[in-house]
């Protein structure tokens, strides 16, 4: 494989570019692999990457619909973090933090992973105290954060609404200085090169329309490209979980819901960090090329479609410029919509299955984008081992019949409201 | 400096208003009805900025919203507005605009060096390198792209504007005033359809306005007028200019963006700057026109070099010249319209035509007028730097593929011409899938999926006798489904001379050992060679082009180059376009004003504040509210310099003391009525409810079905068949929901209706040693003994002669009453309480000290039941009956939830007494232990005993039931506090509940 | 927006109603034995259709009655809408 550097850029460049190779080829399906994964994701790439780097297993297909990278991942708002409050998720998603930290060097694709901090405005004390319950929870597992005060906070965002003239008055927040963003579609080609070139195959335009199950065992998958069989099959779809769940006769603790997010306008830069407005939900970030990244609540109804509609951004947009007045003179540039598979305690499933040889990676929720990479490498592991890591051993796909649940939020089932 | 390219007596504009405005920092003059870019360009400036990525000076190509580049940084009334687009802006007296992206200034740009290293910069290079050493992209690479990207500057300050929405219903909405739109709209209201004609740009007509053709005996521009003067008589049209229908969205509800004041120095009082229109529309006419698109050649950023149809706009609408030696490239006719009015004002031009030998009435024409034309011919490349000063041409061989010998010729701008694109977005966003129609060369409207019809260029009709025949039709067919009127207009007669037939030529091949950069994106600064490199890496799908090369995503968002980059990828890898497919069209169709999204839901009205009828009283007697959800509640009444620690426990002790009072009317309030309303309860309540006698109050804890606890609160049996349920403050509209899913969905045979009362009755909560003595005086025929009115007992009767509903209820611990009166009568009620309760030194208490006494009392409140938490957690195992069933009740057996070493509420103090523990501080056996350090529990809410005089606290403990006595550590490590403490029982104060029965 | 068709009051916009889920999940009988797998799929588990939806609207801004609304989650068309008593 070609290393890139400015070195190589230089090289090449003398030459036309004309000597590029291909970031990742596009073969036609094997008859049979020993690992399928169904899903040409962040996670579905991440979980093919780490199978052949950390199992060194390298007869693998990835099996994608349309375009790799073109789920969530694709269309997301590119924040990273690990502020959680329960265990399970916070050591998690703080080895998360750990493979991002490396990332661009390890995957040689510059991933812009810029940790830039991010901050949970806090409204009242009520919220402040909610915020210490979940910073210390944090520094206790070892990760990063800090409680501010309005001061603090003033300093280091001033272009927030200080103001008197405001509903909800900015008392303090919880920042985790190592949260920020990453370049979204980076991700999905950085680890689809590095697979490429250890021999997973990416099959991309190939639909799964079936499963080949016997005496509860996995066999293979049918597509639209034929069949072909595998030892071992990982659902890495998302949003799509259901659809595929349903060819299973497996109906799971999901719910798939639609989620908008936009930009406005390219502007010079305004906001260093990633905010959140704590009276409501909206967070907001600036790309390097200059657009605020905005987003917010979920369209709230059961959706596959990748579209909303606009009295939701409206709602967003109102607590958005509640918390940064100056977005009222931006335009809105461009919105969209991804399709996010909401668990039923918002936290996900990463798990072995009742069919041998079929595991289960979903209940994303709306936050899968910064669990990319580890959710790629526990999802690896939990396949090559035959059993989940001790990281994702709690994302147990039973803890919804024990009642172990890991509820961020404490809203229950209804995930429709976030 | 005078308008020396603009040309006497012609164009659109009010040239008795001359109006002087200002870019760069020098004084110009323009008139009313220009744009800044037709000003400018009247003034002879085309350089108005610098390209994104390697600062190339950058001119004025479009004269619409389809602009790639000419976006400046604007003041308007004091305010500055960053990215607007010149080509849109209406010209002010005062308008004052600068160049964005450039530094020092837009002739001189030191990012311009950038061009110099193009050859390092190509698509993606940020992928390839930057990435040592590691923390480098934060805190070098990153900072300095960031400063280097952006366009425009965002005001720090408040926007003063004010921003309104309309929510309007129509029979038909027509986007586009063109002569589809006007066709269309007029049969459909002279059928007595409802409709709404809105229109982008300042003035009605579309291509009307610029394109030589009659109707019916007269120039398009007068037939549109004539339709429009008639439109807008009638009552049952609204007509609407500046008003950009933007996005699509479902059921047939269209947005649109109404420019009400942006082209004026100021909004006039009462009159937004723009109101933003949310229209429900039974059917729309989609009549948005087309975007001529450019063809591809060397240099073709050069400022002067312009679209055919943007330099014929400057002419017929502005009166402008874009040059004075034009050269025309087209692969069509309608570019000849743009020559032919060069020609007739006595400018010499050019025709480049890469067709062999097109033949059509304006052909003729324009080789009549002695125009000189060249067939077979193309601009290989532009040559000027700052602004075009002559183009390399060449013969063009006949399969498209050679160039000849290139020849040079002198010319100050070169207007091309591409063909057109359709403007399909609203479609498309509409659900309608797109299809490609061979004979124009792009994609048209498909199958519609809702109520849309697309008519004229929008739909790929290009022919005018066409489009207005299709069109009056449509409007007919439409009008006749809504009002069931059949009117039919005849279509007048036509007369259009140019055809609609083009070269299907899209990109100039480059010369023998020349690498000229030929852009797509010219905003974005994305050439062919990036595209190819794409495609060269292997990022083949449209969608992976568009990301890697960012083509399409400036803020025009490729109106000009999406198609051309189509037909490249459809080259290079050697497929049809419509396999490539197109990238998603997506809302809004062009940028909108946040500020007119949002509308007038800003600083204190960005939500609603509720208020409870006693809150004048409150703010008259230095009460500081808190926010509780929406509701504003008094936290504490500050009495001199205390702060909130010193009120808060002074209020406290005097309830313990003496009496206080609390305004509780912002706790939910639910009427309950019907002959099940006890079986109802029963339901929803662990404990039992079927044996509440009447005139009785108690406590109930309602669970989710998934076993967590959804709510407390007293319920009161009023009569036989009435009940009186209080909830939460913060979970009054869920409960209430609640109820009524399991009423009308779950157990319709019961006999129950539930009403919300929150809003009748104002309460107060009086609470205290001295409650029963205060509660005989403000109703002094009551009998309120023990007997008379005892614990959880219930009476109505009259506060000086209001009739009040009198709860001998507590959430303090103490002896206490909570007294409701009717909303109106609260303030009344509270005077009295407050008047009366003189004598028994009352003090109002807010709800820190309610917090405190609940605390203290160990009552669990939202910090304990935080959704996550069971009955068996808070210590409510009494409440969870045995013997029935109930809502959420099957979950309770789940193995978590009947663990042995469960977590429970438990009262912790500070081994010193004297150390309050922060609340959100969590427990662990060892302080030193190493991370991740196992923690037992948290602490869940935390006050200064008022009893003890000594910190206390609440947390939710591991094993809680069994760790009374033991000693562990409370961790706060954001404030760096380790605190030595012993668990305790969480009921601190009073814990057999004696005071509440006294 | 959508543009839901409430049985008791007419066509309204979403702004006037709540979402509730899916309808078509029924809520065991009180003091009904009920194995796991059966109170699980009432409680946590979903077939979240992609097509043809049968969900739960109240309207919370105009009559406070629960419906039931047949719906496309791919093309959001509403095809059918009855009163909460009423099957779809």
């Amino acid at each position: 494989m070609q290393k890139y550097s400015v070195f190589s850029l230089f090289k090449n460049a003398l030459k036309g570019h004309k000597d590029w190779q291909v970031a990742w080829k596009d073969p036609n399906p094997k008859e049979e692999y020993d690992t399928v994964i169904i899903g040409g994701g962040g996670h579905g790439l991440a979980t093919a990457y780490y199978l052949a780097k950390e199992h060194n297993i390298t007869n693998v297909a990835i099996i994608e619909k349309g375009w790799i990278g073109g789920g969530n991942v694709g269309r997301n708002t590119t924040i990273l973090r690990s502020n959680y409050m329960h265990d399970e998720n916070g050591l998690f998603y703080e080895k998360g933090m750990e493979l991002w930290r490396n990332m661009s060097q390890e995957l040689n694709f510059n991933v812009m992973y810029s940790p830039r901090g991010i901050i949970n405005l806090a409204h009242s004390d009520a919220q402040m105290n909610a915020y210490a319950r979940r910073g210390n929870s944090m520094k206790l597992n070892g990760i990063d954060a800090t409680l501010l005060g309005r001061e603090e906070i003033k300093k280091l965002v001033p272009i927030l609404d200080f103001s008197e003239n405001v509903r909800f008055p900015i008392f303090g927040g919880l920042m985790q200085p190592s949260g920020g963003t990453a370049r979204h579609d980076a991700v999905a080609w950085g680890y689809a090169r590095q697979a490429d070139s250890m021999g997973v195959d990416i099959i991309q335009h190939c639909e799964v329309t079936g499963f080949d199950v016997v005496n509860g065992k996995i066999k293979g998958i049918k597509t639209s490209r034929g069949n072909i069989k595998a030892k071992k099959v990982g659902l890495c779809v998302a949003g799509s979980t259901s659809i595929l769940a349903e060819m299973l006769n497996m109906t799971l603790p999901l719910e798939t819901h639609l989620l908008q997010a936009c930009v406005s306008e390219p502007i010079k830069p305004i906001l260093d960090h990633v905010v959140t407005f704590g009276a409501g939900h909206f967070y907001c970030s600036q790309s390097d090329k200059g657009e605020m990244v905005m987003g917010g609540d979920l369209d709230g109804y059961n959706s596959y479609a990748q579209r909303g509609n606009l009295p939701t951004l409206q709602h967003v947009l109102t607590e958005g410029i509640a918390m940064l007045p100056f977005l009222s003179k931006l335009k809105m540039l461009r919105t969209w919509g991804g399709i996010m598979d909401m668990s039923m305690d918002g936290s996900p499933i990463i798990d072995k299955t009742h069919i041998e040889g079929l595991y289960l990676n979903c209940g994303w929720c709306y936050g899968g984008f910064k669990a990319t990479p580890v959710s790629g490498w526990t999802f690896a592991h939990t396949i090559a081992q035959d059993r989940p890591h001790d990281l994702n051993v709690g994302f147990n796909l039973n803890r919804f019949n024990t009642g172990h649940l890991i509820d961020e939020k404490g809203l229950g089932t209804k995930t429709w409201i976030s | 400096m005078g308008q020396n390219f603009r040309l006497a007596n012609l164009g659109l504009i009010n040239r008795d208003k001359k109006i002087s405005f200002k870019f760069n920092g020098k004084k110009y003059f323009g008139f009313e009805g220009d744009t800044i870019a037709s000003a400018l360009l009247a003034n002879g400036i085309h350089l108005v900025g610098r390209s994104f990525k390697y600062h190339r000076p950058r001119g004025f190509f479009g004269a619409g919203v389809d602009e790639p580049y000419a976006i400046v940084q604007m003041v308007r009334n004091k305010e500055t507005e960053p990215n607007v687009r010149a080509t849109e802006q209406e010209l002010f007296e005062g308008l004052d605009a600068k160049s964005v992206n450039c530094w020092p200034s837009v002739n001189f740009d030191i990012g311009a060096i950038n061009n110099f290293f193009n050859k390092f910069l190509p698509a993606g290079f940020y992928y390839k390198t930057f990435m040592w050493p590691k923390s480098f992209w934060y805190r070098v690479y990153e900072p300095f792209i960031r400063k280097a990207a952006g366009f425009g500057v965002a005001s720090t300050k408040y926007d003063s504007e004010r921003y309104e929405h309309k929510y309007e219903y129509c029979d038909l909405l027509i986007t586009g005033s063109g002569p589809a739109g006007l066709a269309g709209a007029y049969t459909a209201a002279k059928s007595g359809a409802r409709i709404i004609l809105a229109e982008e740009k300042p003035r009605f007509g579309g291509s009307l306005l610029t394109s030589d053709v009659n109707i019916g005996n007269q120039s398009g521009k007068d037939w549109a007028d004539k339709i429009i003067a008639e439109l807008k008589e009638m009552p049952n049209v609204t007509i609407k200019n500046r008003a950009q229908v933007f996005g699509y969205y479902d059921h047939n509800m269209l947005v649109m963006s109404e420019k009400v004041s942006d082209h004026l120095p100021k909004s006039k009082k009462f009159t937004p700057k723009q109101r933003l229109w949310y229209v429900r529309a039974k059917e729309v006419l989609i009549s948005s026109g087309s975007i001529e698109r450019p063809i591809v050649f060397g240099n073709n950023d050069t400022p002067g070099v312009v679209l055919a149809s943007a330099a014929k706009e400057y002419l017929k609408v502005y009166g402008v010249l874009v040059g004075k030696k034009p050269l025309v490239f087209t692969n069509n006719d309608s570019a000849y319209e743009t020559a032919i009015e060069f020609k007739k004002y006595g400018i010499d031009v050019i025709v480049l035509d890469t067709r062999i030998n097109p033949k059509s009435e304006i052909i003729e024409e324009a080789k009549d007028l002695g125009i000189e034309i060249k067939f077979s011919h193309v601009v290989v490349a532009a040559n000027g730097y700052k602004k075009v000063k002559s183009a390399q041409i060449s013969k063009l061989s006949d399969n498209k593929k050679d160039l000849g010998k290139i020849e040079i010729i002198k010319c100050d701008c070169i207007c091309v011409s591409g063909f057109w694109t359709p403007t399909i977005h609203l479609s498309s966003q509409s659900g309608n899938k797109t299809k490609f129609d061979e004979k124009i060369d792009a994609f048209v409207p498909g199958t519609s999926k809702q109520n849309e019809t697309t008519i004229g260029s929008a739909n790929g009709i290009f022919n005018l006798e066409e489009t207005l025949k299709k069109s009056f039709e449509k409007g007919q067919e439409l009008a006749k489904k809504i009002t069931n009127n059949d009117l039919k207009i005849s279509v007048p007669q036509v007369s259009e001379k140019k055809s609609t037939n083009h070269d299907k030529f899209w990109c100039v091949p480059l010369p023998d050992k020349k690498n000229y950069k030929r852009f797509l994106d010219f905003q974005n600064d994305v050439t062919v060679s990036d595209i190819e490199l794409a495609l060269r890496e292997g990022y083949r799908s449209i969608e992976h082009v568009k990301r890697y090369t960012t083509l399409g995503m400036a803020t025009d968002q490729g109106k000009t180059s999406n198609l051309n980059g189509l037909q490249l990828v459809s080259d290079v890898e050697n497929k049809v376009v419509p396999s490539v497919g197109h990238t998603t069209f997506r809302p809004p169709y062009t940028p909108v004003s946040i500020g007119a999204i949002v509308g007038r839901e800003v600083g204190k009205h960005s939500k609603p504040t509720r208020k409870s009828p006693m809150h004048s009283w409150h703010e008259k007697n230095n009460a500081i509210f808190v926010d509780a959800g929406i509701w504003l509640r008094p936290r504490y009444y500050k009495k001199g310099n205390e702060d909130l620690f010193e009120a808060s426990k002074r209020e406290a002790e005097n309830v313990r003391k003496n009496v206080g009072v609390c305004d509780v009317t912002t706790l939910g309030k639910i009427d309950i009525k019907g002959p099940d309303a006890a079986e109802f309860l029963n339901r929803v309540y662990t404990n039992a409810w079927l044996k509440l006698p009447v005139g009785k109050a108690r406590y109930g804890v309602m669970l989710r079905e998934d076993g967590i606890v959804m709510d407390d609160g007293t319920t009161t049996r009023i009569s036989e068949n009435h009940y009186h349920m209080t909830t939460t403050t913060a979970q009054a509209a869920n409960v209430l929901s609640h109820l009524e899913y399991y009423l009308q969905l779950v157990w319709p045979d019961l006999n129950v209706n539930v009403v919300s009362t929150t809003e009748q009755w104002a309460g107060a909560a009086i609470a205290g040693p001295k409650s029963r003595d205060l509660l005989q005086k403000l109703f002094p025929d009551l009998d309120t003994s023990n007997d008379g009115l005892p614990f959880m007992g219930y009476v109505e009767s009259k506060l000086f002669g209001v009739t009040a509903k009198i709860f001998r209820i507590s959430f303090s611990g103490e002896l206490a009453y909570e007294v409701n009166v009717e909303s109106d009568n609260g303030n009344y009620m509270w005077e009295k309480i407050m008047d009366i309760g003189k004598e028994f030194k009352i003090q109002p208490y807010g709800t820190e000290a309610l917090s405190t006494l609940r605390i203290e009392m160990g009552h669990v409140a939202g910090t304990e039941l935080d959704g996550r938490t069971i009955p068996y957690d808070n210590g409510l195992d009494g409440l969870v009956s045995k013997n029935k069933d109930f809502i959420g009740k099957r979950s309770l057996n789940r193995k978590a939830f009947i663990a042995t070493n469960r977590q429970k509420v438990v009262g912790v103090v500070p081994l010193d007494k004297k150390t309050s523990i922060p609340e959100g501080s969590h427990l662990v056996v060892d302080e030193n232990a190493k991370l991740p350090n196992p923690k037992l529990g948290h602490i869940s809410a935390s006050c200064w005993s008022v009893e003890y005089n000594n910190p206390f606290s609440l947390a939710i403990l591991k094993d809680g039931k069994n760790m009374i006595g033991k000693k562990l550590f409370a961790l706060s490590p954001l404030k760096n506090k380790s605190i030595p403490v012993e668990i305790v029982s969480s009921h601190y104060v009073d814990p057999k509940g004696e005071r509440v029965r006294s | 927006m959508l543009y839901i068709f409430c049985p008791h009051c007419g066509l309204r916009s979403q702004n006037e109603f709540s979402y509730g889920g899916d309808a078509t999940v029924k809520r065991p009988a009180l003091n009904k034995e009920v194995s796991d797998e059966q109170w699980n799929n009432f409680v946590y588990n979903r077939k979240s259709p992609r097509g043809k939806h049968v969900e739960l609207w109240q309207h919370i801004s105009g009559c406070r009655q629960w419906i039931k609304v047949q719906r496309d989650t791919v093309t959001h068309e509403i095809f059918k809408t009855v009163e909460a008593n009423k099957e779809i």
